[in-house]
């Protein structure tokens, strides 16, 4: 295993189905240790990715790298340090919790010392002897949660694990995902919900059609970039001072939205102007209007 | 041991199991019903039919149990395809350095499984040939051992069909089309002299000595006439192939 590379690696990566293109000639990393949203529409190429890093799929080009090692003939030893929960988790519903997790240790070829542990990490010591089928679906995502935690992984891989989750469950959920990360631990979730993703991760990927639209860590993506600027009623006189200085400036209801974070230098150049805003503030994006804006998309 | 262990812990709560062996059990009742029943119940009605008379009745048991091969092919099929729809289980199996060992857990599970399943059914045979088959006698302690090698040697055989069908095709339902095509396919061609070399049908039916008291009835067995080594062959031939099957088809990706 390499330690300075990121945890996964992604190269060129085509993937056709017939005369459907799910994967287009896809780049992406994602480092070590952070907790990385991995997000795109429904369709977007999300489980097929996941399907072809995990060796499930066999892409018709290009190169995956995970934890340094190659895909496909570092298999073998990548699925020892990665744990999966894509598409059905795999649980036996006639088997309480406990059993479950032995199960999933003997057939993936751990110990099953962690499974108290996994269990109490989870939240989940005290249903550990109720079955599977009787669990709610936020339970049955947390017990995969521990099933692929049990060896010990350095990279998690969950396919929309909040899909389906009450707000109580997305909760819970999202603190086990944010314990993992805080341990240093790679962790990877998709999501086609924008929402999701903002609330959870620190770097993310964003995927259309099978092509990277954007990645980067998410404050630089949301915040700091822009700054909200309202002077009412000189809204354009304010527009043509900030242009003539060099900024990029953008009129909408509320009033401009100028493309720097330097606040305290807009400030001084509309001043000199005789221009004294009401407010200048730093404009937080959304991942949404992130995403509509890098692709001129709606979201589906 | 553990993959022994977790597959037995997987099978033993599943349903599968117990509806499938309570089918065959009425499928081998139904036999015995025609075979031994009616004639006791209806002699005037089963005027023609062949008497089964102890002891030979239960070698006639043994072999309609243990003949009845859809059992570990649609056996092997939905437990195998079940796993491959789910990643975990698919990665283990697809992807691990243990990849002969997960497949042979499995194999020997269901192989042992469908061998219960196959003595479930004789012992019901047995019970009513018991209340109903005219004669005396019962079966020598050599007699039962060869039921169960000789059930074991077919679990095993058509298991491995089974695996290797669903491997190749990776989805439940065409792996149980292509399954019980095999097996009718094989059933009738079983009766062409140049197949019935390879036949497993063949092989599987004529492990057991059959003759319905001496009327010639296993001169019309296919495989009546090939040498027990030659059966041997045959099963292990075809239990070699579907494994070796079996591992290419789970080494592909993409299916």
């Amino acid at each position: 295993m390499t330690t300075g590379s990121p945890a996964i690696r992604v190269r060129g990566l085509h993937k056709r189905y017939g005369r459907t293109h799910a994967l287009n000639g896809l780049d992406f990393d994602i480092p070590r240790g952070q907790l990385t949203g991995f997000l795109g529409p429904n369709g977007a190429g999300k489980t097929t990715t996941f399907r072809a890093i995990l060796g499930l799929t066999n892409p018709n080009e290009g190169e995956i790298e995970v934890l340094g090692m190659p895909v496909p003939s570092g298999l073998p030893e990548i699925v020892k340090q990665v744990g999966v929960i894509v598409e059905e988790p795999g649980l036996i519903k006639p088997l309480n919790g406990r059993t479950n997790l032995a199960v999933a240790a003997d057939t993936l070829g751990f110990g099953h010392d962690r499974i108290d542990e996994m269990l109490d990490f989870v939240g989940l010591s005290a249903d550990a002897h109720r079955k599977t089928g009787d669990y709610s679906k936020g339970m049955r995502q947390r017990l995969a949660l521990a099933a692929a935690m049990l060896g010990n992984p350095d990279l998690l891989i969950l396919d929309e694990p909040l899909d389906g989750l009450d707000p109580a469950g997305q909760h819970a959920f999202r603190a086990r995902l944010r314990d993992l990360a805080a341990e240093g631990r790679s962790v990877v979730v998709s999501s086609h919900d924008l929402a999701d993703i903002e609330a959870l991760a620190d770097y993310v990927v964003v995927i259309d059609q099978g092509r990277l639209v954007t990645e980067g860590p998410l404050e630089t993506m949301l915040g700091g970039r822009n700054t909200r600027v309202r002077v009412a009623g000189q809204e354009e006189a304010a527009a043509a001072v900030l242009e003539a200085a060099g900024y990029e400036v953008h009129r909408d209801d509320v009033g401009l939205i100028v493309v720097s974070s330097e606040g305290a230098a807009i400030v001084e150049a509309l001043a000199r102007a005789g221009i004294y805003p009401d407010e200048v503030r730093p404009e937080r994006s959304t991942l949404e209007s992130v995403f509509l804006g890098l692709t001129g998309m709606t979201v589906r | 041991m553990s993959l022994f262990r977790a597959e037995y812990r997987k099978l033993s709560r599943r349903k599968l199991f117990p509806i499938m062996t309570l089918l065959l059990v009425v499928f081998v009742g139904l036999g015995a019903f025609f075979l031994i029943v009616f004639g006791e119940i209806a002699p005037e009605a089963a005027e023609g039919l062949p008497v089964l008379e102890k002891p030979e009745v239960y070698e006639v048991g043994a072999q309609q149990a243990a003949t009845q091969t859809w059992y570990p092919l649609i056996f092997a099929v939905v437990l195998l395809g079940g796993e491959l729809s789910t990643t975990v289980w698919a990665t283990s199996l697809t992807r691990d350095s243990r990849k002969v060992r997960q497949i042979l857990a499995r194999f020997s599970t269901y192989s042992v499984a469908t061998l219960i399943a196959f003595l479930v059914a004789f012992a019901f045979w047995v019970v009513l040939a018991l209340i109903f088959a005219p004669g005396e006698g019962f079966m020598t302690g050599t007699q039962l051992v060869g039921v169960v090698w000789k059930s074991a040697l077919i679990a095993i055989a058509w298991t491995a069909v089974g695996t290797a069908a669903v491997s190749l095709l990776r989805s439940v339902g065409p792996a149980i089309g292509a399954g019980l095509a095999i097996y009718f396919a094989e059933s009738f061609l079983a009766l062409w002299d140049p197949w019935e070399n390879v036949s497993l049908t063949a092989a599987s039916t004529a492990l057991f000595t059959v003759d319905f008291g001496g009327g010639g009835f296993a001169g019309l067995v296919p495989g009546g006439g090939l040498e027990t080594w030659h059966k041997l062959v045959i099963i292990a031939g075809w239990t070699l192939v579907g494994l070796a099957l079996t591992w290419w088809g789970l080494q592909r990706r993409d299916a």
